[in-house]
């Protein structure tokens, strides 16, 4: 009798998030999927069948943006890592009230929003940035968001800026989970700093390289706020990222049958390569219980 | 007895949920119906005249007790999608700003015909077109907005050139070799500070070029399958000159910059742009629209007359899909905000928009520029908006990367003429 009960307000429990679920992601993505199969420009559509998917194969803008994204979050989502664990050793040496203020410090990017942080970044590169050419006559700090090179570098500048800070409070927590002995040990064998972090904090920290992983990769895949501020896709359009592709597929065009297979497909790859990366890490993980 | 609690407080924990899911399901329309009060929702699309609007609407509230009108405002880029969020949610507003004949053309089957409005009678011809669709007029031209090269007088002045004699584009061309000569006694950086940084105006200035191909007419423009750019040269030899002597990088000079910084401060003579920055440049220097501004035409289609873009960027559509007596009252207001003194004060002087009727007298348009378009557009000496009546989507995602492709060097011209004119057939045809 008492488990039926149970059971009862478990349900009841459960029903209003479950409702939420189900009306705000389970209905609208099946829509969308059955949208991209149409010719919908969001007010009138037809069933086109597999057209749309005929023909994603042949936007090369499409592509473009495709790779774009792809080089974007393969050296941000490492540079994002590298630098993540790089803070998260500096602050959790032991130096006392040091150490809480860096770790303020470097998280602070990641509270200000994307749209701000690119309107500011925007003002960085073209002013602050000529300005200092102006002063050193140095071309290097010319136009970098008018150039698609230096444009997307300065996207990954900005992208690190702001996602380091909040992966290196991962790596924290993670490292303050490592018990001392083992260190201590290492240390009593003769251990020096690096080869302890080699041998003893890199392998204990493999969940945590899951959790960050996984985090980076689905934040720079899906990047659109930084994208828009920062560049809105310029100069012409190399700097569009898959996200911003599709925006504009929907909104400009008003093609929103195709923008829908575009997500669709996007959605795809982005599932394969988090499921892939989520299946590598975690069999490194070492079990320490 | 504390374990009953217990067991309690998990229900009254429940109830907060319910509460939200119930509130949720609400029924918006419920709300709307309090006793006999028509609502009328304007949908508006120029963030900078909604505070002017919303006061217009509260005067018409308070004449008609009634009325309750409320401005909704989504703009800056954003306005059409947010207009087309409105429709799929089925709660479409009354009254809507609508950018262009693509926009009418999309929500055709919902707009009421305009033609029993008594301010129809009012408006110049030319405007009209851009809102027939298959012969019947389902919009009121909302103003006129023109642009071209918006040039400071002082500076020209200065220069020892007179804008009346520049007659053709080689007088033109001249004009700026002398300023670029005598940048450091002007104390100018450059002669142009074309935005190079912004989508729309590449797509403003290309209607300097396209209007002519397409007889300066939006229709034809709207209806066309394909654009071959005939005064293609005369766009090239413009943008060869304005790229020789603009701030650089070209590419990151944008609209902030090129305005509000450079221009108004003098250190350029002159900008691509329209008499929508007159706001703004009065509330930066309540002196310079007066004393310095002044607009040059454009030599698009032929050395002997130079023109202005001028036309209707916006207009007004009212929902048919609505109660008789809710429509009567939204065509009231439309007639009332263009024929009533009170509409008429707050669109030509607060709103400091161009009036799109006739017979208002020239000189009460609030400065030169504006006036000078309003001149233009009764002459009828003016080239059309081709510019809105691109294909969806073109020129943000061909022209204007294309033309900044160019400008950068990294193609050449006759790549930008070919890929953009293929980018237009192939988006006009989907």
């Amino acid at each position: 009798m008492n488990t039926k009960k149970e059971n009862l307000s478990y349900w009841l429990f459960l029903i209003p998030s479950l409702i939420a679920v189900i009306t705000v992601i389970l209905i609208p993505l099946l829509y969308g999927i059955y949208t991209s199969f149409t010719n919908s420009d969001g007010f009138n559509m037809d069933f086109v069948g597999l057209e749309n998917y005929q023909q994603l194969f042949s936007d090369s803008q499409f592509i473009e943006s495709m790779w774009f994204t792809l080089k974007f979050a393969f050296v941000a989502v490492i540079g994002v890592n590298v630098i993540g664990l790089g803070f998260a050793l500096i602050v959790t040496q032991k130096l006392g009230k040091v150490t809480t203020f860096f770790r303020t410090l470097f998280f602070t990017p990641n509270l200000i929003g994307g749209l701000i942080l690119g309107f500011i970044w925007q003002f960085i590169f073209n002013r602050a940035f000529v300005g200092i050419a102006e002063m050193t006559n140095l071309d290097f700090f010319n136009g970098w968001l008018s150039d698609p090179t230096t444009a997307y570098w300065g996207m990954i500048i900005v992208f690190l800026w702001q996602m380091s800070g909040y992966i290196m409070l991962i790596y924290i927590a993670f490292l303050s989970k490592i018990p001392y002995e083992f260190i201590e040990s290492a240390q009593l064998d003769g251990a020096n700093a690096f080869q302890t972090f080699i041998y003893i904090k890199l392998p204990l920290l493999a969940p945590a390289f899951t959790v960050s992983l996984f985090l980076t990769l689905a934040n720079a895949f899906k990047v659109y706020d930084l994208n828009l501020a920062l560049t809105s896709g310029g100069p012409f359009r190399s700097s569009e990222m898959v996200a911003m592709n599709i925006y504009n597929t929907a909104f400009l065009q008003y093609k929103q049958g195709y923008a829908q297979a575009k997500g669709v497909v996007f959605l795809v790859i982005i599932i394969l390569i988090s499921v892939a990366q989520i299946y590598f890490t975690r069999q490194r993980e070492v079990d320490l219980s | 007895m504390k374990q009953k609690w217990g067991k309690k407080l998990k229900y009254f924990l429940l109830a907060p949920f319910l509460f939200i899911l119930l509130v949720g399901c609400n029924d918006q329309n419920s709300t709307d119906s309090s006793e006999g009060v028509k609502e009328i929702e304007f949908f508006n699309q120029k963030p900078e005249i909604s505070r002017q609007l919303e006061e217009l609407a509260n005067t018409y509230s308070e004449e008609h007790e009634d009325v309750n009108i409320t401005i909704t405002t989504i703009g800056s880029g954003e306005g059409a999608a947010g207009l087309q969020a409105k429709f799929t949610s089925g709660n479409p507003p009354e009254i809507m700003m609508l950018g262009g004949t693509s926009e009418i053309d999309r929500y055709q089957d919902t707009l009421l015909e305009v033609n029993d409005l008594e301010v129809t009678d009012t408006i110049m011809e030319d405007l009209l077109e851009g809102a027939l669709i298959d012969d019947s007029l389902l919009a009121i031209p909302m103003n006129v907005e023109g642009f071209g090269w918006m040039y400071n007088k002082e500076i020209f002045k200065k220069a020892g050139i007179d804008p009346d004699s520049i007659k053709t584009f080689d007088d033109f061309k001249e004009a700026v070799e002398q300023l670029d000569s005598q940048k450091e006694d002007l104390d100018i950086q450059e002669v142009f500070a074309f935005s190079g940084a912004e989508d729309y105006i590449a797509n403003q200035f290309s209607a300097h070029f396209t209007s002519p191909e397409f007889d300066h007419s939006i229709l034809e423009a709207y209806e066309a399958s394909e654009l071959n750019w005939e005064y293609g040269d005369r766009m090239k030899a413009y943008t060869d000159l304005f790229n020789q002597y603009n701030v650089q990088p070209i590419l990151g000079v944008n609209y902030s910059q090129s305005v509000e910084e450079l221009f108004i401060n003098n250190q350029v003579a002159m900008v691509h742009q329209g008499n929508w920055i007159v706001p703004t440049l009065n509330g930066i220097d309540s002196d310079f629209v007066d004393e310095k501004l002044g607009i040059l035409p454009v030599f698009g289609e032929e050395d002997e007359s130079a023109k202005i873009v001028a036309g209707a960027p916006w207009y007004i559509g009212i929902n048919s899909d609505i109660d008789e007596d809710v429509k009567e009252v939204a065509m009231d207001f439309v007639d009332w905000m263009y024929l009533s003194d009170t509409g008429q004060e707050v669109l030509v002087h607060q709103m400091q928009l161009i009036p799109p009727q006739e017979g208002y007298d020239v000189e009460s348009i609030t400065d030169p520029v504006s006036q000078k378009i309003y001149e233009e557009m009764l002459n009828e000496n003016t080239s059309a908006m081709a510019h809105n009546q691109y294909p969806d989507g073109w020129f943000q995602l061909v022209l204007f990367p294309e033309f900044q492709r160019y400008l950068d060097g990294y193609s050449t011209w006759e790549e930008f003429e070919k890929n953009t004119s293929e980018g237009f057939k192939e988006m006009r045809e989907q």
